[in-house]
């Protein structure tokens, strides 16, 4: 689905990315790990076009969108979710949500997709007439995601999901995530949380120094003493375990 | 001798009417910097050309006021983006994106500013031209103690607050509204949610410009168009965004009203030949007790 192909990009002068390979089949969890500042974000704004390519080329379904403004690429169904955690403070949490469809002009999906959003986090109906600018971060977090869904995403970016919060909340976000997966949207998902994120999807990257170290299978990555070592620590299984629930 | 209320009356009904005009061109003010985060110096200026504008279309064509005025909005908020387009927005590139770095924009803005001027003197000269309008079918109002209100102000207040209602009404409840307000707020995910951010900024300004030609229109029956008549304006309108609160656009049209009123009280009780330095005493005060301004926020942090 997307297919990102030698890309160089930075900002100005400054190149972060140098070279980067990376594929994302339809359907399914691909994680892109790597520690702060190795050009993780960085990648996802060169993708959805916030900041422009050096070198290289990136496809989705096929097509070239490197030239396209983020505008272009958002209404092919390509959609990320900043690491910002931005919502609009000054809009309530629905507006927040019915601005994610904005592209959208079927209203009766868009009521729908309020309605499934709604059921993924019961806590954003609750909040509805509320300033988004009152909620915890936990709730930001799932308001930018549910706005992402809004825009009836082929392909949803995630960036840090778990940043700044606590496990519990971090568990249910991920589980929401899996679910989000499973009705169809391909999910990629950038995290520090290594452990987790290997946990949630099938396939990984790592991420150094804009170039990706390490690629492979998620399950064969959690055990391999190259990622284990930089990365890994405490119980895989306990987390799985609380994942499946 | 006794304390004249009446005459006190008049003051303030015509400091409130001029002043629902600075409120006009100070909302543009807010408007493009809570858009763009630029501080537009020019705006005097897209007042000027809004008035000469309807002066043309109003004397050479020979259309009535009132379509004068819709068409010299066109035709301004067309200049404005125009200039947006062509200069300012090169200069927001080289600042990473939308937003400006330093003092590039400020000396960009003032230059145009004075291109402005200069273009203005060479086609419609130094000279103030009297921009005559027929009225006659707006009412005086007659308020009680013989005050009476001439139609250009009637008119004034009346458009003024037509046109703040059509944009309060467009930003918050419509959908391109929405999104001109996401666009204020935070560029990058406004892109992300598939907003045509550069068409939208072009919105922003055109609006912009579109409000200080209608202001340029209302005010040369009252007074005259001249080339040069877009500085003061520029200063006034300025006091009240900042009074009101920088980036806030109820307190651009809150600080218009308040120099208005407080300029022509300033004028009637203290000296009328400083009418125009009362705007900028009140800056000055409510800067010392309310740095941000009456309705401002704190200044404005970005991620
Ligand atoms: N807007 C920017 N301008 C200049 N440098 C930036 C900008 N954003 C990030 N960087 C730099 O790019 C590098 C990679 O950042 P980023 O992609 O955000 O890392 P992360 O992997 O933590 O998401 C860092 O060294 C950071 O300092
Ligand atoms: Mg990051």
């Amino acid at each position: 689905m997307l297919q990102i192909n030698d890309v160089h990009a930075g900002y100005g002068n400054l190149k972060i990315l140098r070279g980067v390979n990376m594929q994302v089949p339809t359907g399914g969890i691909v994680t892109l790990l790597g520690g702060n500042g190795t050009g993780k974000s960085t990648l996802l704004k060169a993708v959805s076009g916030l900041i422009p390519l050096m070198e290289g080329e990136v496809l989705f379904d096929g097509v070239s969108i490197s030239k396209m403004k983020p505008h272009e690429r958002m209404r092919l169904g390509l959609v990320q979710v900043t690491q910002a955690k931005e919502a609009y403070p000054a809009m309530t949490v629905e507006e927040n949500l019915v601005l994610g469809a904005y592209t959208r002009r079927d209203r009766a999906g868009i009521l729908a997709d309020l309605e499934r959003v709604y059921e993924f986090f019961p806590v954003l109906r609750e909040r509805r007439k509320q300033l988004s600018g009152t909620l915890s971060g936990g709730e930001v977090q799932m308001l930018v995601i549910g706005r992402g869904l809004m825009a009836k995403p082929k392909m949803l970016m995630l960036d840090e999901p778990s940043a700044a919060l606590a496990p519990k909340v971090v568990l249910e976000i991920f589980a929401n995530i899996n679910r989000i997966a499973k009705t169809g949207v391909t999910i990629l998902v950038v995290e520090q949380n290594v452990r987790m994120a290997l946990i949630l999807a099938q396939y990984g990257y790592i991420i150094r120094d804009g170039v990706i170290m390490i690629e492979g299978e998620a399950k064969k990555l959690i055990s391999d003493p190259a990622v284990k070592e930089s990365f890994l620590g405490g119980s895989v299984a306990n987390t799985a375990k609380a994942l499946r629930n | 001798m006794g304390f004249d209320y009446n005459s006190l009356l008049a003051f303030i009904i015509f400091g409130v009417t001029i002043g629902v005009v600075y409120g006009i061109v100070a909302l543009g003010i807010s408007l493009i910097y809570s858009g763009l985060d630029i501080v537009h110096f020019a705006h005097g200026e897209m007042y000027m050309f809004g008035a000469f504008f309807g002066l043309v279309l109003a004397h050479n064509v020979g259309v009535p006021y009132p379509i004068a005025l819709i068409g010299a909005m066109v035709l301004t908020a067309l200049l404005g983006m125009a200039v947006e387009r062509v200069f300012y927005r090169r200069l927001t590139r080289a600042g990473g994106g939308y937003t400006v770095a330093g003092m590039g924009m400020i000396i960009c803005g003032f230059g145009m500013s004075v291109a402005l001027v200069n273009v203005a003197y060479f086609i419609w000269g130094a000279e103030a031209e009297p921009f005559r309008a027929n009225l006659d079918y707006i009412p005086r109002l007659s308020f009680p103690g013989d005050i009476e209100v001439p139609e250009s102000y009637v008119l004034t207040a009346i458009i003024s607050v037509a046109l703040m209602a059509a944009l309060h009404y467009f930003l918050r409840h419509t959908k391109t509204g929405l999104a001109v307000r996401a666009v204020a707020h935070n560029k990058d995910i406004a892109y992300l949610m598939g907003i045509n951010v550069p068409l939208m900024i072009s919105l922003i300004f055109g609006l912009a410009c579109g409000l200080a030609a209608a202001a340029g229109v209302l005010i040369g029956p009252m007074q005259s168009v001249q080339v040069e008549m877009g500085y003061l304006m520029l200063m006034k309108a300025f006091a009240a965004a900042v009074v009101g609160g920088f980036g806030s656009l109820p307190g651009a049209i809150l600080g218009g009203i308040m120099v208005g009123v407080f300029e022509n009280l300033g004028a009637a009780y203290i000296s009328p030949s400083h009418k125009d330095i009362y705007a900028f005493l009140l800056l000055i005060l409510v800067l010392m007790f309310k740095p941000s301004g009456l309705l401002g926020v704190e200044a404005k942090v970005k991620a």
